[in-house]
């Protein structure tokens, strides 16, 4: 195999990493948000036709990826049909997401007021909680790389380093 | 300054003031009436001609929706959107469908896509471009669809969304909206005065 050709294969092996994707009502989504053991949780709304979301989502996985380690997690939840759940599991796929992805399910206001009453229920939105559970900040329409890091700064594990950013966040 | 200068510039000011406070408390309050420059704003409507929310206004009510052409949410209302809206036309509420979308970003919430839109669907009731979209942001607005419905005083007597069931229509358990139109037509308060559901922003326009 030719080192191209094995490049290639590796990156395919990557692309197609499959990831799990539930259809959830609200109980099971909150569980995910505030079970024990993260310094903070950002949780994202989002949905595959959703132009903002696609736009902001590579910036919301990247920090994701370069903080897990001082115990950041990352919950994305869909506002696609159920039926879509192939397409959204494709979306998060091209990312390289491998945290809680779900597709939620059931009433939208208690959903809503679950993550933020003072949110009206456009998307995109982010919420930010921290280890116990609590919100400490909510941004409703488009976040930025920046916005993340201002928004966890204080909540994660300051022992560990965060992971060297791969790339320049793009809206430095 | 003169002071026709500075009233209007004080105008202008309280206008900004009172179009802020209205987003950050996530729209009108419930028994306010309309902004009187948004309800007065003449707003380009599907057959050619300029009509505001004053026009339109009707004796037992006023019904304003935000909406648009392209959004998911909206799409999966629309039929009942404009069932709610033909119906209560009827019943002496006045009813006038906005897109505050902007066009640029959103070529499919464009003018012309509305007029084919109102045609296939048969609405019977004005769908109208906020060419600034300051009529949203001077009601709060923030998603499509969201409804806001005025009783016979003009007063705010339900915002929020359309019913609990977007995608299913047929498993809707209870119609916010309908009810709201109800309790407005018998001269009551609606039982459910504000609702929120999950919608997609509004394109300002910058």
């Amino acid at each position: 195999m030719t080192s191209a050709l094995l490049l290639a294969t590796v990156m395919a092996a990557e692309v197609a990493a499959p990831v799990q994707v539930e259809v959830a009502d609200l109980p099971a989504i909150m569980a995910a948000v505030k079970a024990p053991g993260a310094a903070a949780v950002l949780v994202n709304v989002w949905a595959t036709w959703c132009e903002p979301c696609r736009e902001e989502m590579p910036d919301l996985v990247r920090f994701y990826r370069e903080h897990r380690a001082q115990g950041l997690r990352m919950v994305l939840v869909s506002a696609d049909d159920e039926d879509q759940r192939a397409q959204v599991a494709r979306v998060l796929a091209g990312l390289r997401f491998d945290g809680a992805a779900f597709i939620k399910r059931g009433d939208d206001m208690a959903f809503i007021d679950a993550l933020d009453p003072s949110w009206k229920g456009s998307l995109p939105a982010t919420f930010l909680f921290d280890g116990r559970g609590a919100r400490t900040q909510s941004w409703h329409g488009l976040v930025t790389y920046d916005d993340l890091r201002a928004g966890v700064s204080g909540l994660l594990d300051k022992g560990k380093k965060p992971k060297k950013p791969q790339t320049k966040p793009r809206r430095e | 300054m003169k002071l026709a200068s500075l009233v209007s510039a004080v105008a202008i000011v309280a206008g900004a003031a009172g179009a802020w406070a209205a987003e950050s408390t996530g729209g009108l309050a419930l028994g306010t009436k309309a902004p009187d420059a948004a309800a007065k704003t003449k707003m380009k409507n599907v057959d050619g001609k300029m009509l505001s929310i004053a026009d339109v206004a009707g004796k037992s009510g006023t019904l304003v929706v935000f909406t648009c052409n392209h959004c998911p949410f909206a799409k999966d209302w629309e039929q009942r959107i404009v069932e709610l809206a033909n119906t209560y036309a009827g019943k002496g509420i006045g009813v006038v469908l906005v897109n505050a979308n902007d066009p640029t970003t959103h070529p499919e919430d464009g003018y012309e896509e509305m007029q084919t839109r109102a045609k296939s669907r048969g609405m019977k009731v004005p769908y109208v471009v906020d060419a600034t979209s300051g009529v949203a942001r001077a009601f709060g607005a923030s998603v499509t669809p969201e409804a806001f419905l005025f009783d016979k005083a003009g007063k705010l007597a339900y915002h929020g969304t359309i019913d609990d069931n977007r995608k299913e229509a047929d498993k809707v358990k209870v119609r916010y909206l309908k009810d709201a139109l109800d309790a407005v037509v018998a001269g009551k308060a609606p039982a459910v005065p504000e609702t929120k559901g999950l919608g997609c922003g509004i394109k300002f326009r910058s």
